[in-house]
């Protein structure tokens, strides 16, 4: 009987029901939408900030003292990263952290007229096949995303064409007379080899005034082989804390369950010291203007996402409360004829409690799915990748939803409790 | 005359004894007003707050000599394209090759504070900032190879150009010296870590050369295209200076900001929608439930435009204090949002107070409009006989 | 000319007759009680003659006007204006005080008069009750302000549903000399109702049965007077 009274409600009265349903469904689909793009809009924001380049910078351990110190003549003092080690960088434990690298050399190397320019051989869209089965795409392209083409285009490294193409920074070019499709000889330490101006670049900065080739053909030229100068590391990070800031100074200060949570979590500091790890004596070191500033903007747009979350739980709450106690309330009469027949007050708040919560199972659902794909809509338009479902939402919504609801009927509840069946079936 | 004062008294009625419903109904245009007016202050602030965030990404603009170096005055004429709320640091350097131990490091003379606040991602690893004469901040890979640490005294020399052939000819240079105390190692994970920074003054008089700024970096909290403005402005009105964009500051910023706008543009109209058909539904219910009494006051005679004029004045009535205390919470809302997140207050925008009165107004009129006039077209012989 | 005449007046759900070829004629100033069982008809009688229903056939006549070809609207006005209605279940506002809720139909009808409400309000002894609101008030007294509600605009006819359905022995006999008084002052009155007694203090006693007029009693014994109390 119990089971027919409840379908009952459902079935005939479904119309009020259905505005039940709703209200929760829109309440879930609210809180499940704002939870789910809280909880991904670091990973999304941390995407986006990859504009601003590496945040990881590795240079070998001799060079992270001397380099740029002394103006050495001869372009080195022998410290130099090995070029065969650059896959072990993924490797590292938050290797999936890492999105993008590029290794660097940098040669003297003279103009057919004498003049000396620098010529840095990196990546471009190195493509990388790694032991782990992942396929990476690496290199300047996207790690330079501010390098403005003035003409031509970035030297593509899969074209069988492209080994002997170079990229000149726009006031190099200006001074030459350089434009696509000049040749320029360049005479390096080593050897000479002549290569074609396939892409003109504005970088705003130094590098205006250098010449970038492929990393193997700057190798040959300055007699470099297997040699490698910098590194440059773009990867995800957290923000820095109290525990990072302490680790990076020196890990060996901390406890060993302290290290076990810094090693585990994507700091820029554990990164740079799996690096450093992972290759033969070089010195990982987070880039502050980025690694710092980047922290910053995530633990803002962070928070803010987090009070914007907050305060529409609040009144996704408060609306189905409200709406709750709005309809059950509204049954005065019928349920003061169930008293009035004889039932009794706990198995009258059972039959409401389990009317409502049924409507809330199927609102909550409907909401949650639906939250699920405004979520989608807002990480499709805004960051152009769909928003991941967190297995932590689903309890969420449902808890916020369960005790809502029941809040909700507690004022109804103790009003039905308070009725006198006479009063109720006589009108007011 | 007598008619309308009837007409106020039963709206104050039903509002003022049907209060539990009342409140519920208010609550709920509240909440719905109070996420209206915060989030769309937010909205409006966060490109500001956000912007001035990104300015921890340090200089934008840097202006350089046109030829050779310039002076302090050039600096600040230049300084004046820029409108000066929107000049969040401007820190002139100077660079020079001086020795410490004998041996050459870059000494970068600057103005501390105004340093400071161009390159907010600075981190001073020991000690403290620099602040005063006599005082040096050493970069990390400096203080690593000359195993130099806070506290320590160490003279610095520095050849002046009139006795450089001197020392070309290997006879003793005559040499400015100065004793400084390091106050702070300086750690930017860039090539600053192998400066060493000064005060101006300190570098003119250990130079002995003075008024000479080499570049200029200024931190501007504005959109790239303004800034390609001032840009032009200084290099038209200052002939010595060449000011130019950080490409790779101002191209990042303007990607991932435009974003970010988005993000929260994007979550205030899905938020609000959902809000308001909250706020929709709510009222809904609330005047449903009053379905007998719309039959009652057409069965003693009342016509349906009266009917939807009461019931209508009475919820836009809600609909307008809803609004008034919404704004309110939401002004709090956002403020408190603005100083937790961004540490800085809000503006206050009255247009906001209006347009979120007017919104919870419609919206409420509009969603009670509804289930007004489903119960005036029923019979009231119907409605009053009870379902 | 009647106050009111219908004149072979039909009403059909479907299959069911709810009133089947009625004819009937009130003077003014008369007092007219229905009875009938369930499902005689009664109801769909008493939503015709007050304006809330239109018959499927037939002529009704109020005051000479054929009320079965108004428009809604217009049905609106002429209850407005020659209607008092009083219900079984009182339906008072219950936010609005007993003087409020007179001064209601007075707001819908012209222009509400407070001292003319309390007037009315007097007029069923409720002078002292005015300003308490109906769940302050008993059935009996709640039932009177629905009286004095529909008394306020001087209708043409009283159409009482039902008016002891929902009151004890003593507020039916408070309500009954109410309608004396009524039916004294030249108010025409129509009441339907189970009660036997209710109905047979009329002048005129109706019989309704599926939705025929089965019998017709005059009372041999009216006096028009009060019965219960010499108020």
């Amino acid at each position: 009987m119990f089971g027919r009274m409840i379908r009952g409600t459902l079935f005939r009265q479904w119309k009020k029901m259905l505005m039940i349903a709703f209200t929760i469904a829109l309440g879930a689909s609210l809180a499940s939408a704002m939870l789910s793009v809280m909880l991904d809009v670091g990973d999304k924001v941390n995407q986006e900030l990859k504009t601003y380049g590496a945040n990881i910078r590795v240079v070998p351990k001799s060079a992270s003292v001397l380099s740029g110190l002394y103006e050495v003549e001869d372009g080195g003092t022998g410290g130099y990263i090995r070029e065969d080690e650059l896959g072990k960088i993924k490797t590292i434990f938050w290797t999936y952290n890492i999105v993008d690298y590029a290794p660097f050399i940098t040669v003297d190397a003279a103009l057919e007229n004498g003049e000396k320019v620098k010529v840095v051989g990196s990546w471009f869209d190195h493509h990388l096949s790694l032991p782990t089965g992942e396929e990476l795409d690496a290199g300047l392209e996207s790690m330079r995303s501010w390098w403005e083409l003035e003409s031509g285009a970035w030297i593509d490294e899969q074209k069988e064409s492209s080994g002997k193409e170079a990229m000149v920074g726009t006031e190099l070019a200006g001074k030459l007379g350089l434009s696509v499709g000049s040749r320029i000889s360049l005479a390096g330490k080593e050897s000479s080899d002549t290569f074609t101006v396939c892409g003109i670049f504005d970088a705003g900065g130094d590098e205006d005034n250098e010449i970038y080739i492929q990393l193997d053909n700057a190798q040959a030229l300055g007699g470099l082989d297997n040699k490698v100068d910098s590194i440059d590391v773009s990867a995800l990070t957290t923000p820095d804390n109290e525990l990072a800031e302490r680790a990076a100074k020196d890990p060996k200060s901390l406890t060993v369950a302290q290290y076990e949570l810094w090693y585990c979590t994507a700091y820029a500091s554990s990164i740079c010291w799996q690096i450093q790890q992972a290759l033969t004596d070089c010195v990982a070191s987070p880039v502050r203007q980025v690694a710092d500033s980047e922290g910053e903007i995530l633990n803002k747009t962070e928070l803010l996402m987090i009070l914007i979350t907050i305060l529409s739980l609040i009144g996704a709450a408060l609306g189905i409360c409200n709406l709750v106690t709005a309809s059950v309330m509204e049954r005065s009469q019928e349920i003061g004829l169930m008293k009035a027949i004889g039932a009794y007050n706990g198995s009258v708040s059972l039959l409401v409690l389990t009317e409502v919560f049924v409507t809330a199972v199927i609102g909550g659902t409907a909401g949650f799915f639906a939250g699920f794909g405004f979520a989608q809509i807002i990480g499709h338009s805004v960051f152009g990748s769909s928003i991941a479902l967190r297995p932590m939402v689903i309890p969420i919504v449902a808890v916020l939803v369960f005790i809502v609801t029941m809040i909700g009927c507690i004022p109804a509840i103790r009003m039905l409790l308070g009725l006198r069946p006479t009063e109720v079936l006589h009108g007011k | 005359m007598k008619k309308r004062r009837m007409f106020i008294r039963m709206i104050t009625a039903s509002l003022m004894r049907r209060r539990s419903r009342m409140i519920v109904a208010l609550l709920s245009i509240a909440i719905g007003a109070t996420i209206l007016s915060g989030l769309v202050s937010i909205y409006y602030d966060v490109p500001r707050q956000l912007g001035a965030e990104f300015r921890n990404y340090g200089a934008n603009m840097i202006m350089t000599a046109a030829d050779g170096s310039f002076t302090s005055a050039d600096m600040e004429k230049g300084k004046k394209a820029v409108p000066s709320a929107e000049l969040v640091g401007a820190a002139p350097y100077r660079y020079e090759n001086i020795r410490l131990r004998e041996n050459p490091v870059v000494a970068a003379g600057t103005d501390p504070e105004q340093a400071r606040a161009a390159s907010p991602y600075w981190l001073i690893d020991d000690g403290e900032w620099l602040q005063n004469s006599g005082e040096l901040l050493i970069g990390a890979k400096v203080a690593d190879s000359f195993r130099l640490k806070v506290g320590d005294d160490i003279e610095l020399s520095f050849t002046p150009e009139a006795e450089r052939e001197a020392a070309a000819e290997n006879k003793t240079a005559d040499d400015n010296y100065k004793t400084f105390r390091i106050v702070g190692i300086l750690k930017t994970g860039g090539t600053e870590e192998e400066y060493v920074y000064m005060t101006m003054g300190d570098l003119e008089e250990l130079t002995g050369v003075s008024d000479k700024i080499d570049l200029v970096e200024l931190s501007v909290s504005a959109s790239s295209d303004k800034l390609g403005e001032y840009a032009e402005d200084i290099n038209l009105s200052v002939p010595s200076v060449h000011a130019s964009l950080v490409k790779r500051v101002t191209a990042s910023e303007t990607t991932v900001l435009s974003k970010l706008q988005a993000l929260v543009l994007l979550v205030t109209v899905v938020v609000l929608a959902l809000t308001m058909i909250c706020v929709a539904t709510t009222m809904t219910a609330v005047v449903a439930e009053r379905r007998r009494e719309i039959g009652l006051r057409k069965a003693i005679g009342a016509s349906n435009s009266s009917i939807i004029k009461e019931f209508m004045g009475e919820s836009m009535l809600l609909g307008f204090f809803g609004g008034t205390v919404g704004s309110v919470l939401g002004y709090v809302f956002a403020s408190q949002v603005s100083i937790r997140v961004f540490s800085s207050s809000i503006s206050f925008r009255p247009l906001l107070v209006p347009i979120t009165i007017i919104i919870s107004i419609i919206v409420t009129g509009l969603s009670s409009l509804m289930p007004i006039r489903s119960a005036t077209e029923v019979d009231p012989a119907l409605v009053l006989k009870g379902e | 000319m009647s106050l009111l005449e219908l004149k072979n007046v039909y009403k059909i759900y479907g299959e069911l007759h709810a009133l089947d070829d009625v004819s009937l004629k009130v003077e003014k100033g008369e007092w007219v009680s229905i009875m009938g069982p369930s499902g005689s008809g009664k109801s769909t009688m008493m939503n015709i003659i007050g304006c809330m229903d239109k018959p499927s056939k037939g002529e009704v006549l109020l005051d000479g006007v054929d009320i079965s070809k108004e428009s809604s609207k217009n049905l609106t006005t002429i209850r407005r204006d020659k209607i008092g209605l009083i219900f079984q279940q009182f339906h008072l506002v219950n936010y609005l005080t007993a003087v409020e809720n007179v001064m209601l139909a007075q707001y819908y009808h012209s222009i509400p008069d407070e001292k003319e409400a309390l007037e009315a309000l007097e007029r069923v002894g409720l002078a002292d009750r005015a300003k308490h609101l109906p769940s302050q008030l008993s059935g009996g007294e709640q039932q009177r302000v629905c009286v004095a509600r529909a008394l306020i605009n001087y209708p043409e006819i009283i159409l009482a549903d039902e008016p002891t359905g929902n009151l004890d022995e003593a507020n039916e006999e408070i309500v009954v000399d109410l309608f004396h008084k009524l039916h004294n002052e030249g108010t025409t009155l129509i009441v339907v109702t189970h009660d036997p007694e209710v109905a047979e203090v009329a002048q005129r006693r109706l019989v309704l049965r599926n939705g025929k007029l089965a019998k017709e009693v005059i009372n041999e014994n009216f006096t028009g007077k009060i019965r219960f109390t010499d108020q």
